[in-house]
């Protein structure tokens, strides 16, 4: 019981800590070095350019969207659900409001975040089964990316498992599926600003800079 | 070119120059393959993977992984690489969700070929050009005012009045050329005297360096060369203290 009071209270801070401050250095690294090295942003900086950028990105208003509809619509749904559901999920919200900073929000329906998290294990299915089977994908993939999307569907999986008892007959997972989606999750937190799961903070300063060095010329950005 | 390769050369050369965009590209691309068929070379080639933008820029994060430790066959495929399979039109880019410049990147590349002495013979020769006579074809000053004025005077029997201005103080716009244009196209000249003149415009070409619009050190990563082409221009320009720069190429 010892390793599942450490997984419950300080690897979760750990992770959150990790995450956090991981994400924050991530995000500094780049202000700092580029503020010596890309002198090309700064010289030609502009708001408009990043938030049309960004926002043409955010949301299915870009190039790709019209030229991959699929592949691009599955990339925003995929996302979506990455959000939502860990954070608007009613679980998850009784557990901070019994947490020590008792914070509470209005959580979405439980039956939606079933929903969401089969489409979103379904889609991460797609997108490793892509990975395999297309020559193209496979070519530039390399081990951490097959691992990557298994690290991110694993707390979703083990989490549909938690809530639905689906593997409650089977002894081991039945008694220890609480401690497994908690350490999953953590892994995923804890290696977000370690690989290319950072692209979820970098992703706006490389959309800002290639949106400025873009919007300049005229071209789409 | 030298047959030995220096590790610590390739190594001190891509460092210095790997700025805070390419650490955090090299970081974040997501293997998403939506650059693929963005890239005329993949669609050109049959739909070849080995062509897709995101693979072809590997080579950066291998030569630093492999701490630059690489033979002359690895720097050759590079070479055919970055010369052959990309020519940084920036396409990728556009389609890319978070914008990766590979074009770039791959312009690193070529920069740190040149540096170990990899480079096409024909860009080789003509930044030796640029850096001796200020212009690619290795024109001299005085061949290239004498065409100049052999243009006006072509043309000043078919247009009477016609006027090819050197050196006009305080015009409008100085014009350049590519250098090729003198050596072997005056026609062209020729057919841009005619639009000036009936257009009206105030232009003027320089006798001195900076006529010559090309760049082609850009095209090897030499940005040193590549910095003096543009400033001969910009000095003449604000010598001559016009508003504009016409560069045609």
């Amino acid at each position: 019981m010892d390793f599942y009071l450490f997984v419950e209270g300080p690897l979760l801070w750990i992770a959150f800590m990790v995450f956090i401050i991981g994400s924050i250095l991530r995000a500094a690294m780049f202000l700092v070095v580029s503020t010596k090295k890309d002198q090309i942003i700064y010289q030609h900086f502009s708001w408009k350019y990043i938030f049309t950028s960004v926002g043409r990105w955010l949301l299915p208003l870009n190039k790709s969207v019209a030229k991959n509809p699929v592949y691009s619509i599955l990339g925003y749904i995929f996302h979506i659900c990455l959000v939502v559901v860990p954070i608007w999920l009613s679980g998850h919200i009784s557990l901070w409001e019994e947490s020590r900073f008792e914070w509470s929000w209005t959580p979405i329906p439980d039956g939606l975040a079933d929903w969401m998290t089969l489409i979103f294990l379904a889609i991460a299915l797609f997108f490793l089964l892509r990975r395999i089977f297309s020559a193209d994908i496979r070519l530039i993939s390399g081990f951490a990316d097959y691992l990557l999307i298994i690290i991110t569907a694993l707390p979703f999986l083990t989490g549909y498992f938690l809530t639905h008892g689906t593997l409650d007959e089977i002894g081991f997972f039945g008694d220890n599926m609480p401690l497994i989606h908690m350490l999953s999750g953590e892994i995923m937190l804890i290696l977000i600003p370690f690989t290319k799961l950072s692209h979820f903070i970098l992703f706006f300063f490389s959309r800002g800079a290639s949106g400025i060095e873009f919007g300049r010329r005229g071209y789409s950005i | 070119m030298s047959e030995e390769i220096k590790p610590d050369e390739i190594v001190n050369f891509l460092k210095p120059r790997l700025n805070a965009r390419f650490r955090m590209w090299l970081n974040i691309c997501a293997r998403c393959g939506l650059c693929a068929d963005t890239c005329h070379y993949y669609r050109a080639h049959g739909n070849d993977p080995k062509m897709i933008p995101s693979y072809k820029v590997r080579f950066l994060k291998e030569l630093l992984k492999k701490k630059g430790r690489v033979d002359r066959d690895y720097l050759q495929k590079v070479y055919d690489t970055v010369y052959h399979e990309c020519n940084m039109c920036r396409r990728c880019t556009l389609y890319c969700p978070f914008g990766i410049d590979i074009a770039l990147m791959i312009s690193l590349l070529r920069a740190m070929l040149f540096s170990q002495g990899i480079a096409p013979e024909g860009l080789v020769k003509a930044i030796d050009n640029y850096k001796e006579f200020g212009n690619q074809m290795a024109v001299t000053d005085e061949d290239w005012v004498d065409t100049v004025e052999w243009v006006e005077e072509e043309m000043a029997e078919e247009l009477v009045g016609l006027k090819v201005p050197i050196d006009k103080q305080g015009a409008k716009i100085i014009y350049t050329v590519n250098a090729r244009e003198p050596m072997f196209y005056p026609q062209d000249m020729m057919e841009v005297a005619k639009i000036f003149y009936v257009a009206g415009e105030d232009y003027t070409y320089s006798s001195k360096p900076g006529w010559d619009a090309t760049n082609l050190a850009m095209f090897c990563g030499d940005v040193k060369s590549s910095k003096l082409i543009v400033e001969n221009t910009f000095k003449r320009a604000e010598e001559l203290e016009v508003q504009q720069v016409a560069v045609t190429e």
